[in-house]
């Protein structure tokens, strides 16, 4: 299994090593949990059978003063462990930052584009945001973007709104984009954005009240039957936890509680998230 | 009167766990150089525990199992909500209370430098809410 959205913000051995570190976990992330050892977080996809984790950065100096992880320690991270998949994050306001992204996937061997467009501050539609895109396309990496409510402080929430990405799904239609958090609140918008075009996919790490498989049951069986998932959207989506707002744990236990056929689960939990970093692949139905 | 505090790193491996920790206390209160008075061990979390019973694998699993059904995940919580001052939800109440039921501390006596423990006596740390690593401390006071 891949858990396809895992920020790497608590890992003790990088609080050690980078002096920012704590404090971006703590004023610009914002979790409160200890910093754990890098051990932990191998042991925490363990228990959770999961056996490779996206490690996702966030290229927000310009806009909070500190990154949330950088490319160099995302693939330093690569590095320790071939369970980790990283992808690089890039300040698409920055001159060059498509190079930045072109250089990150080729040189440091990063499999994907992160970005999020409320804690970085730029404006989805901007012209700049969409030579980053197309640079993406080029590179034939996915583009994870932060759709739907932020826990950062400060971070607007109609930055997250699916709909604003719309333009640019179809300027790139050879980009898969992936929507994080499944856009929520607005899962409806996120839903039709993926019906309507192949190249929208959208990852589960939507967890905001109560505990994660009483979300999961409301949103995924009252919020919207649960047969989109099954029968429309089964091979556009990709488990992502968001560890470590969530144990990655609790995550997979609330996926595995919807009652989707193993044929449904198998694509969301592994071979849809194969498909997009084009690594081995297994037969889909 | 000496008085002696050290913090224990213990890194748990699964979710739920019952961690023997009698020979590390053993081992600490052997070390402090008193000789007659009082250990305390305690946790250092909210989601873990400290607690003394018979150290067999039989037990280790019916704490855990019938904590579990005491205190089941599926519960209505007041505590899973939405804490932005954490960057989570607070979706874990039934670790928070199994700590509650079994406890978080123990002491035993000391005699001539060693614990005065039953012979069937073991101290675990329990973890409810993990793989973490986590602390407890040992407090040894005495003369």
């Amino acid at each position: 299994m891949i858990d396809f959205h895992t920020h790497p913000v608590l890992i003790r051995e990088f609080a050690e090593k980078y002096p920012d570190y704590t404090r971006m976990a703590r004023e610009v992330f914002q979790i409160g949990n200890n910093l754990q050892p890098l051990e932990t977080f191998f042991l925490q996809m363990d228990v959770a059978g999961i056996e490779k984790a996206v490690l996702l950065p966030i290229a927000c100096a310009r806009a909070r003063g500190l990154a949330v992880s950088s490319n160099e320690q995302v693939a330093e991270l690569c590095g320790m462990s071939k369970r980790f998949i990283g992808f690089a994050s890039v300040d698409p306001l920055h001159p060059g930052a498509a190079r930045e992204l072109e250089s990150a996937v080729k040189g440091m061997g990063l499999k994907g584009l992160k970005l999020d467009a409320a804690l970085q501050d730029f404006d989805l539609n901007d012209s700049k945001v969409f030579a980053v895109y197309e640079a993406a396309s080029a590179l034939g990496i996915p583009a994870l973007i932060h759709t739907g409510m932020s826990w950062a402080p400060g971070t607007p929430l109609a930055q997250g709104q699916p709909l604003l990405l719309e333009p640019a799904i179809r300027r790139f239609p050879k980009l898969n984009f992936v929507l994080a958090h499944w856009g929520w609140p607005w899962v409806w918008d996120a839903n039709a954005l993926a019906l309507k075009y192949p190249n929208v996919y959208l990852d589960t790490s939507c967890f905001y009240y109560d505990g994660p498989t009483e979300f999961f049951q409301f949103h995924f069986s009252q919020q919207m039957p649960i047969t989109i998932v099954e029968r429309s959207l089964r091979n556009q989506v990709v488990f992502g936890s968001n560890y470590p707002r969530v144990e990655i744990k609790n995550m997979v236990k609330a996926i595995k509680s919807l009652g989707l056929t193993e044929a449904c689960l198998q694509k969301i939990l592994r071979t849809n998230a194969e498909k997009l970093l084009g690594i081995e692949t297994q037969p889909t139905r | 009167m000496i008085i002696k505090l050290e913090k224990i790193k213990v890194q748990s491996r699964k979710a739920e766990e019952a961690i023997d920790i009698t020979a590390h206390v053993d081992e600490l209160v052997a070390k402090s150089g008193v000789k007659n008075g009082l250990v305390n061990v305690m946790t250092c979390h909210t989601s873990s525990g400290l607690l003394v019973t018979e150290g067999l694998p039989c037990l280790e699993e019916d704490i855990l199992t019938h904590f579990a059904r005491l205190l089941p995940e599926d519960e209505n919580y007041h505590h899973r909500r939405y804490l932005d001052f954490d960057g989570r939800v607070g979706f874990n109440a039934e670790t928070h209370l199994k700590s509650i039921l079994g406890g978080i501390q123990c002491s035993f006596p000391i005699e001539d430098g060693k614990v005065v423990r039953g012979s069937r006596q073991t101290i675990y740390f329990m973890e409810y809410d993990g793989p973490l690593e986590r602390t407890y401390m040992v407090q040894v006071l005495g003369e």
